[in-house]
This record gives structure tokens, C-alpha cells and sequence, in this order.
């Protein structure tokens, strides 16, 4: 750079930005008046309504409390039907309906929902099982990887509709008692990665024996380059490595659950969670515009991304089971 | 300095709330720090990688969300832990 230059930038630092912009503002002073904006309406809106004091009558928990709606006891064991079972039944009918009817209606010029379609399944066979299983395994486990990041896709996804499923607080609508509409997911509540959890637990732990052979799967678990250790060290080892392997138990689970169940409070909170619980309404006004950004970010990232890494991860697990080299 | 009048004010209950939020604060707050500076590098990283090496890209992104997610998902286990002592 030129001393020429320099002298030029001198001037123009000093008075800050002087590019001219549409309707003469620079963009500094329109984030300025729309942050202003932005808080000023907040401010407003407390001195007008104030605070009402805490509201102990909210309990935030509720919104993810199981109603019985059918109640079934089988031998002490509670089966009743409420709205995480409606939301299993609507992600498996989902995702079985879909993928028949693609099937069913395979055109050699694909529509919009083929495509999409195919590219789900691109991604499944070839990232998720391809990418971390030999071509036999990839084969054999294909399906299972696929039924999963389906099954997890599309509950996650219609836990962002709302759907009349609170039926604590019912709305009178002409006569009819009609559930408030309330945003859920299956997969917010423990059990159900719990149980996904188990299943891919279990089944690498019998693709490793299979593949191995018991003594052999339980050897390899030792990570490679450790031939001439003392037995202790080994034993030690062998003993941090299966607390590992229990420990998958509880990330592969708990991921998925804290991620939707973190989405969904986090909606709950800024969509006027947090404006009704601490009884101030302007707050309402600050949380609001932020409920729309977390929700693009919870549909459009989390809930695809959580599906991808929970059977990527079962895929990693099985390769890691199965393969040779470890 | 006398400070019976103050110790006798405080209530167990008052305690209780105050540790359940002292709860809640730190292990959403601590936890997210951490989380934040692994994301910040994953990314940082992936950009360094695909301006050295162009050709990567498409590898190297199904290998960032899996890193983003599994560093993600660590401030939200602090969330979850942080909200269950405070409801619970």
C-alpha cells in the first residue's frame, strides 16, 4: 500500500463509514435504530404493564407430562396410551406411508418428493452404511441404519407441528372440548432413544461376538499396539474400555433425547414460556423474534442432523465391532 | 459483626431455590463455554482444511456435523442435568 492511499484512508476513518447507503444511513446506524427498536418496544411495553410478579401457577415440566388417555396395566407394567405413543405411531405410519407410496409410484422422471426421497436414501446407503461398514456389512445393516434415520427424521420433524395433544388444558370451541394445541416429540422423552439405544447396543455387541468369537471380541476391544504390556496395565485398560462401551449407552441415548428436549424448551421458553413464568409481559417482546430463529435452527439443522448422527454413530459402532484392524 | 439476624432469615427453602438456580446458571453457563469453544474450532479447522484443499470439501462436511453434533450435544447434557436440578 502506497503512502498516497494511506492519506486518503485517513480522513474516511475518521469519520466512520461515510459510504453512502439507500435512504442515507449507513448500515451501522441501521443496526443501531433496529437494536433500539428492538429493546426501545421492550422497554415500552414494561412501563406500560410492569411486572406482575412471578407466576407460580405455570409449571413448565407439564408441557412434557404424559396423560394417560387410555389407561392399560399389564402385570404392574403401565402401558397406558398417551401423546408420546400417538407421536410413535404417527412417526412409524409416516415413515412406512412414505416410503411404500415412493416405492409404489417410481417414475423414470422423478417429481419433487422422489427426488428428496432419493436423496435421503443416497445419503443413508452411502454416507451413513457406506462410509463406516465393509460392503457385506453395509449390505446386511443398510435397512436397519435407513429404518432409523427415517424413524428419528420424521418424529423429530412432527415434533415442530403443533398438534391438539394437550389435553390438560382443553379449549371450548363451540361446545366441543377441543385439546390446546402443543408441540412434542417422541423422541424428547427418554425412553424411546433409551430404547433405540439398546437395540443398536445389543446388536453390535453380537456382530462383534459373531464376527470374532466371544474371548477374541472382548480382546479387540484393547486398543491396538499394547502386545508386550504387563497383564495389570491390560486388565486396567480393559476395564476403562468397557465403561466406555457402557457409556455409549447413555450419550447415544441421552443426545438425542437433551438435543429435542432442549429444542422444545427453548421454543416453549421464548415463544412466551419465559414472559408467562416470571409474570413480565415485555420480556414477551425481547423472546418472540428469537422463537423464530431457534425454530428454523431446531427444524432446519437439529432434527435432520440428530437423525444423521444417531445411525452414523451406530454405524461407527458396528464397523468398530466388526472390523478386523482393532 | 453480629450476623445472627441474617442467618436467621435465611430459610432452608430460600437456600434451596438459591442452589437449584445457582444450578441451573453454572451448568448451562460453564457447559455451553466449553461446547462453544469445541464448535468454534471444528469449524475453524474445516475452513483452514478446504482452503488448503479444495477437493476435500464433500468429506470433510459429512466429518464436521459429525463432530458439531457430538460437541454440540455436550452443552446440552449440562442443560438437561442443569434442568433436572432445578425441577426435580
Amino acid at each position: 500500500m502506497s503512502a498516497d492511499s494511506a492519506a486518503v484512508e485517513a480522513p474516511s476513518g475518521a469519520s466512520q463509514s461515510p459510504a453512502p447507503k439507500s435512504g442515507g444511513l449507513s448500515t451501522k446506524a441501521k443496526v443501531f435504530i433496529g437494536l433500539g427498536a428492538y429493546f426501545g418496544v421492550a422497554i415500552l411495553l414494561f412501563l406500560i404493564f410492569g411486572s406482575d410478579g412471578k407466576n407460580e401457577e405455570f409449571q413448565p415440566q407439564n408441557e412434557f407430562k404424559l396423560e394417560p388417555w387410555i389407561t392399560l396395566e399389564l402385570g404392574g407394567i403401565d402401558f397406558s396410551i398417551n401423546k408420546a405413543v400417538l407421536y410413535l405411531l404417527l412417526a412409524s405410519g409416516l415413515t412406512i406411508g412414505t416410503m411404500l407410496w415412493i416405492a409404489k409410484r417410481m417414475q423414470q422422471k422423478p417429481n419433487r418428493v422422489q427426488v428428496a426421497i432419493e436423496v435421503a436414501y443416497d445419503m443413508t446407503k452411502n454416507t451413513i452404511a457406506g462410509g463406516s461398514l465393509d460392503t457385506k456389512m453395509a449390505r446386511k445393516w443398510f435397512p436397519f441404519l435407513a429404518a432409523l434415520f427415517f424413524w428419528i427424521w420424521f418424529s423429530n420433524m412432527i415434533g415442530f407441528l403443533p398438534l391438539p395433544t394437550n389435553t390438560e388444558h382443553a379449549i371450548n370451541i363451540f361446545g366441543v372440548e377441543v385439546p390446546s394445541f402443543a408441540i412434542y416429540a417422541a423422541t424428547a422423552n427418554l425412553s424411546i432413544p433409551l430404547v433405540l439405544t439398546l437395540v443398536v447396543w445389543i446388536s453390535y455387541h453380537v456382530e462383534g461376538v459373531r464376527a470374532k468369537g466371544f474371548f477374541k471380541y472382548l480382546a479387540s476391544w484393547l486398543p491396538p499396539g499394547l502386545e508386550d504390556m504387563n497383564p495389570g496395565a491390560k486388565a486396567f485398560i480393559f476395564v476403562i474400555e468397557a465403561v466406555s462401551h457402557v457409556a455409549r449407552l447413555i450419550s447415544l441415548s441421552v443426545r438425542l433425547f437433551a438435543n429435542i428436549l432442549a429444542g422444545h424448551l427453548l421454543l416453549l421458553f421464548m415463544g412466551g414460556g419465559l414472559a408467562v413464568l416470571l409474570g413480565i409481559a415485555a420480556l414477551g417482546a425481547l423472546t418472540f423474534p428469537l422463537a423464530f430463529f431457534f425454530f428454523i435452527l431446531e427444524v432446519g439443522l437439529i432434527a435432520t442432523l440428530q437423525a444423521f448422527i444417531f445411525s452414523t454413530l451406530t454405524a461407527i459402532y458396528l464397523g468398530g465391532a466388526t472390523s478386523a484392524s482393532h | 459483626m453480629d450476623l445472627s439476624p441474617v442467618v436467621a432469615a435465611i430459610s432452608d427453602e430460600g437456600i434451596e431455590s438459591a442452589g437449584k438456580a445457582i444450578a441451573l446458571g453454572v451448568g448451562a453457563g460453564l457447559g455451553s463455554i466449553g461446547a462453544g469453544i469445541g464448535i468454534g474450532i471444528i469449524f475453524g479447522k474445516e475452513i483452514e482444511s478446504v482452503a488448503r484443499q479444495p477437493e476435500m470439501k464433500d468429506e470433510l462436511q459429512s466429518i464436521r456435523w459429525l463432530g458439531f453434533a457430538l460437541t454440540e450435544a455436550v452443552a446440552f447434557y449440562t442443560f438437561i442435568f442443569g434442568l433436572i436440578a432445578f425441577f426435580l
